[in-house]
């Protein structure tokens, strides 16, 4: 049964695709301004500018540059970057690895903590470490990413010399083994902190409320007077059945994530797609742009597929057909 | 990545040994600790961090007896390829001069001075150059470097693709010889006066033939792995990370360079650049923000180095051009008017914190030759605004914005307010114009657009009344001043006649000054057409920038640009 409603999920994943695609290549190219520009710098004369565009393609009428791009997708080619003159498949792949490092920490670390938090405040409501929990939520999701990147920086790199403050290796460290990965993991701490401390406040809030609500109901009356500890009622009655929000707003934060990278991959200077992203629309870098809309558009689908299955799995009265 | 999948299982090894047993939501700290030790990023960074007084640090592995050591260099933003042949980009200028060379260097005070070329020849008034090369210049490739690749080099990549040389060079030139390997001559269908100018490796870097020959040098791999015949050899490139360039031992000039080795970091936002800086991370700044250079100024172990010359354009000016297609800006007398209201002084304490100064004339202080003293620039005034604007026909009534009665193509009772187009990096300039000229009575909307946007509004469209542009006058004024006040450049190309200003006088002029070989009498020529600007203000020029690059004083013997490093060392 869920192979069937998977299959289906998947085959609705290419006509979304396709539309925001389609919606993304009207905006690059309605939006003033060309890749041309960036090329050039301040200087060129008519010349040189006829020369570009006629190179590019981007003298032809729109309708013909879009069958052109869609034709080309289809066969899998995404075309040359306009500004490095190399396949973009080629230069978003080798972003990639980078930004789901990063995000794919975020998000892991983010759920892990956020639910622990979230759950252990709920046991004792009202408390002390409960009002502790709570309000650092709320100081923390109220708080703008780039103001919390630059304190991290100026506090726990700067100042204790702990973390690095750039980058994600080392200049000249080591380049493979053991020691590279540490060197990146090193690199990694910060900003994954920073860009998990928004995550976790959301996810703790929600678990907290989830399981307060939880906690009242009856089936966790019936558990706590058949002598479960505890513990357990938390965790297996409780907890589980409040996760069901939890796993929704987690599984809507892939996207969210790669919006918070754009800021995190600026301040630490890692080297992901998001930063990739950034410099691709202040110079216009079409090719580039749109194989990343298919990308990130193809992941916000898959993770919404990946969150209604979870939801089977959580509760099962949930049934897929 | 190079790295393979192994490197990234142990990462995620690493990772999750570092998740258990530990408190969620702290799961990155016990990876860090166990990391080597906090001095770590000193012994792999920029030798200067040496002196900070730790003392712990472990010798640079790349240390050799010539001493040179490794420069670590910040980079605001991913140069995308490493061809400065084929784009006038800063990014990749920037990160690419150190790996190539051109025919000509430029001295201190922008005069030629032999580079690939050891000599050369101007014949029959200008319009002949003979430049004789250096017999003894290889490729990092080993390849012997010939006048072949100088020909293929102009022919087929600079007058193509570099929007400059091919703006300024490619219209006047004729035919390029190749009379032997080692001569090359540049014939002009009339005397061409700037070419020595425009033959470094900012304007015309000589990249090898038989790499390039054949293939779109747009799409060739080697712009990712470049070879050059510059004092720096590549060696790796890892997109928006780092870029690590070594010495090049076979370079042609004796004895250079000193240092070992130079990895580019990437750092795009400028106050992480800082940071980096003064954690030891990185040892040379392009730039430093006026507030934090007073901080950096404090450590007696940061030099500073104050030059015009920055990779993507020498010796530029903030300029306001005017829309003298608007009625409002079309009467000298309000444009007079805005440049008496406005104090330039405080542009260079408020915008610059002191950094340049102020623009003395049209044409930058940079190329002393072309840059005329002692020009009557309207002083600050703001009494003669008011009686300018009274007598242009625009009424104020108490303190507000002025009216218009009886101004020629405009409606009286017409508000004098209008638009200040600029990229929002200058928005500072744009704020203190606006409380200056309300002083006197203009309202001005300021308009901040992302440079292609500018451009477009701007050169396309010209839907704007004032806007401020960095019009960078580079070595000569046939490149960088030219494009301003001709009235050829007139039209949709950016960064051009923003003012749409003619003058057949000026136009004369130029052309004039382009076919003078004598530098002179080309200067005077000059003289006069900043004389007529002047009169005329189809700009206003607030102040001359400079980059302000900062380094360790462990390290000495920088140039301002181009092969900055050329020259350096590092103690150890």
């Amino acid at each position: 049964m869920t192979g069937r409603y998977v299959g289906r999920r998947l085959l609705q994943v290419l006509p979304t695709v396709a539309g925001i695609v389609l919606v993304g290549f009207l905006l690059i190219h309605l939006a003033p301004g060309g890749p041309i520009i960036a090329l050039a710098g301040d200087s060129g004369d008519e010349e040189y500018y006829a020369f570009m565009t006629a190179k590019f393609g981007l003298d032809r009428p729109l309708p013909e540059q879009l069958a052109t791009y869609a034709g080309n997708v289809l066969r899998g080619d995404l075309g040359v970057s306009y500004i490095q003159g190399r396949p973009a498949i080629d230069v978003i792949a080798e972003r990639l690895p980078a930004t789901l490092l990063l995000a794919g920490t975020a998000l892991v670390g983010s759920s892990v903590a956020g639910v622990a938090l979230g759950a252990w405040a709920a046991a004792r409501a009202h408390s002390i470490r409960d009002l502790a929990v709570t309000s650092a939520a709320l100081v923390l999701y109220a708080a703008p990413v780039f103001w919390l990147g630059q304190l991290a920086l100026l506090t726990l790199a700067l100042r204790t010399g702990l973390f690095p403050v750039q980058g994600m290796t080392t200049a000249g460290g080591p380049e493979t083994g053991l020691a590279w990965a540490l060197d990146v993991a090193r690199h990694l701490a910060l900003p994954a902190l920073v860009l998990a401390s928004q995550e976790v406040a959301a996810v703790a809030r929600l678990t907290r409320a989830g399981v307060l609500e939880e906690l009242a109901a009856d089936h966790v009356r019936t558990a706590l007077a058949k002598g479960l500890s505890d513990r357990r009622v938390l965790v297996r009655h409780a907890l589980r059945r409040a996760l069901l929000p939890v796993v929704t707003v987690i599984g809507s934060r892939p996207g969210h994530l790669l919006a918070g990278t754009i800021v995190v991959e600026v301040v630490f200077g890692w080297p992901g797609l998001s930063r990739l992203l950034l410099t691709s629309v202040q110079t216009r870098d079409t090719p580039i742009l749109l194989g990343i809309f298919l990308l990130v558009a193809a992941t916000v689908v898959l993770a919404n597929l990946v969150t209604d299955l979870v939801y089977g799995w959580l509760d099962p009265r949930i049934r897929y057909r | 990545m190079g790295r393979g999948w192994a490197g990234w299982l142990m990462l995620l090894a690493v990772l999750l040994a570092a998740c258990t047993g530990s408190e969620p939501g702290t799961t990155e700290s016990p990876t860090a600790t166990r990391a080597p030790s906090p001095d770590a990023t000193a012994t792999a960074t920029d030798t200067a961090t040496t002196a900070a007084p730790t003392g712990e640090e472990t010798p640079s592995p790349t240390q050799t007896a010539a001493g040179g050591g490794t420069l670590v260099v910040a980079i605001s933003s991913d140069p995308g390829g490493l061809n400065p042949a084929i784009t006038t980009s800063g990014g990749t200028h920037t990160a690419s001069e150190l790996l190539y060379n051109g025919l000509v260097d430029l001295g201190p005070d922008l005069e030629p001075i032999p580079e690939l070329a050891e000599s050369w020849d101007v014949e029959e008034e200008g319009a002949l150059y003979r430049f004789h090369l250096r017999d003894d210049v290889t490729w990092h490739d080993g390849e012997p470097f010939t006048s072949a690749d100088v020909k293929y080099s102009f022919e087929e990549v600079l007058l193509q693709l570099h929007s400059r040389t091919q703006a300024s060079v490619g219209p006047s030139l004729e035919s390029i010889e190749t009379p032997d390997e080692q001569t090359v001559e540049f014939r002009f269908s009339q005397p061409y006066a700037p070419l020595l100018q425009q033959l470094n490796v900012t304007e015309a870097p000589i990249i090898p033939r038989h790499i390039y020959e054949g293939t779109d040098p747009l799409e060739n791999p080697a712009n990712n792995e470049p070879v050059g015949t510059g004092p720096f050899r590549f060696v790796s490139y890892t997109p928006d990370a780092e870029i690590v360039l070594e010495r090049n031992p076979d370079y042609f000039e004796e004895g250079l360079p000193h240092l070992d080795e130079v990895i580019m970091r990437v750092i795009p936002d400028e106050g992480s650049q800082v940071l980096a800086f003064e954690a030891g991370e990185v040892g040379w700044l392009w730039g430093v923000p006026g507030p934090d250079q007073e901080r950096l100024a404090a450590d007696p172990t940061v030099e500073f180095l104050q030059t015009p010359v920055n990779p993507g354009g020498a010796n530029c000016i903030m300029t306001v051009s005017f829309n003298l297609e608007r009625p409002i800006m079309a009467d000298l007398r309000v444009r007079q008017a805005i440049a008496h209201a406005l104090n330039r002084d405080q542009f260079l304490e408020r915008v610059l914190f002191g950094q340049g100064q102020v623009a003395a004339a049209p044409i930058s202080s940079g190329i002393p030759w072309a840059h005329a003293e002692g020009l009557d620039m309207p002083a600050n005034d703001p009494a003669e605004a008011e009686r300018l604007l009274d007598e242009a026909g625009w009424q104020r009534e108490g303190d507000g914005t002025r009216t218009a009665a009886g101004v020629e193509g405009v409606d009286d009772g017409t508000p004098l307010a209008f638009t200040f187009v600029h990229f929002p990096t200058f928005s500072a300039y744009g704020e203190l114009l606006r409380a200056q000229l309300r002083e006197v009575g203009m309202d001005v909307t300021l308009v901040p657009l992302e440079p292609p946007v500018f451009a477009e509004q701007v050169f396309t469209a010209r839907d704007f009344d004032t806007n401020i542009i960095s019009y960078c006058n580079a070595t000569d004024p046939e490149i960088g001043v030219r494009r301003m006040y001709h009235s050829s450049n007139i039209g949709e190309v950016p960064f051009s006649n923003a003012a749409a200003y003619r003058n057949d006088e000026v136009d004369r002029l130029f052309d004039e000054a382009q076919r003078t070989i004598d530098l002179e009498q080309r200067g005077a020529l000059y003289r006069q057409i900043q004389e007529i600007a002047v009169a005329e203000l189809p700009y206003f020029w607030i102040v001359e920038t400079v980059g302000t690059r900062a380094y360790r004083s462990s390290c000495s013997d920088f140039q301002p640009s181009g092969h900055f490093a050329k020259t350096a060392s590092c103690e150890q």
